[in-house]
């Protein structure tokens, strides 16, 4: 009884827009990071080592592409939901907008990247494999701090 | 209200869901690891289903990423007790966390119940033309707890 009033309770509120928008925002973080990732796992020679990088490339690349769009717009409906706590200055230098700044600019590098260089390397027929490992980490670490970074501007504000 | 006030109070505890750094680096692993390892359960659900990574057997997909999953849940399991414990106040009257909890439990119930007719039996699935009905249901299933389990984990916030 108790649960259904509840959900019933956050799906009747006009703020369940707003939920339901971070839902999007976090299901297609997972699909679009997690299918970087399994390439980057590849890469790193730590599972799927029977088949190519090349190849889990273009199995995964369809889900990253269409997870980026859920992504980018339902990060965009939050920041216009309240676009106010991303943007205002507070007297300290570290705050949410200096967290959200740094997060944009992450993830436009993270971007950039996976479609240049990752893409490039992770389709080479023999890429060197120290090569390979440091692609794969470099992309990990700035998807994974593209996370951190969301979920910074929160506790920053 | 007894209980769940004693575990907060728990001095590391309380240290933690007041520190302006340790919680978000907890919090932020915790979801992290979202991407990171349920990218596999989906690349393996979708093996199941024979939507994707067609040139992998079922059992590579299944055997090479199983440790690291593992590993991802032991890292999820330890990071959200740390955050709930940490607000069992705020957490122990909350349904969806309860939700969660309940989904918790029944991926564990999935794991008992296809382990010994999926999991462990992938080589006789590589092996056959068609792939079974239990596969599919067991990657179907796995793919709605997991899914309703990011949910109620965001919806947490949302009770008041």
């Amino acid at each position: 009884m108790l649960l259904q009033n509840a959900i019933a309770d956050t799906l009747n509120n006009p703020e369940w827009t707003f939920a339901l928008a971070e839902c999007v925002h976090i299901g297609g973080f997972a699909v679009s990071i997690g299918s970087i990732a399994l390439v980057d796992f590849r890469m790193l020679n730590l599972g799927l080592r029977k088949e190519t990088a090349a190849r889990i490339l273009r199995y995964t690349e369809p889900w990253t592409l269409i997870a980026l769009v859920f992504v980018v717009f339902s990060g965009l409906m939050l920041f216009l939901a309240q676009p106010d706590i991303y943007l205002q200055p507070t007297p300290y230098l570290v705050n949410g907008r200096f967290m959200f700044l740094l997060k944009m600019s992450l993830l436009v590098a993270a971007l950039l990247y996976n479609f240049t260089v990752h893409r490039k390397v992770a389709k080479m027929d023999n890429p060197p494999p120290a090569l390979s490992k440091l692609v794969a980490i470099v992309s990990l670490l700035l998807w994974v701090s593209v996370v951190f970074g969301g979920i910074f501007i929160g506790f920053l504000q | 209200m007894g209980i769940a006030h004693s575990i907060q109070s728990i001095q590391f505890l309380s240290d933690f869901s007041e520190s302006v750094l340790a919680y978000p680096i907890v919090l932020s692993t915790h979801l992290t690891c979202i991407p990171l390892f349920g990218g596999m359960i989906l690349a393996t659900d979708l093996r199941l289903l024979g939507l994707s990574l067609k040139s992998l057997t079922i059992t590579e997909v299944v055997t090479s990423l199983r440790p690291w999953k593992r590993l991802g849940g032991g890292i999820m399991i330890s990071m959200g007790l740390l955050l709930a414990t940490s607000k069992a106040e705020e957490y122990a009257p909350n349904p969806f966390f309860w939700t969660k909890m309940i989904i918790l439990g029944l991926i564990g119930v999935h794991a008992l119940i296809f382990r010994p007719i999926v999991y462990n039996k992938t080589e006789e699935m590589d092996q056959s033309p068609v792939l079974p009905t239990k596969a599919k249901v067991a990657a179907i299933l796995s793919l709605v707890l997991w899914t309703t389990m990011f949910v109620m984990g965001r919806l947490i916030a949302y009770w008041d």
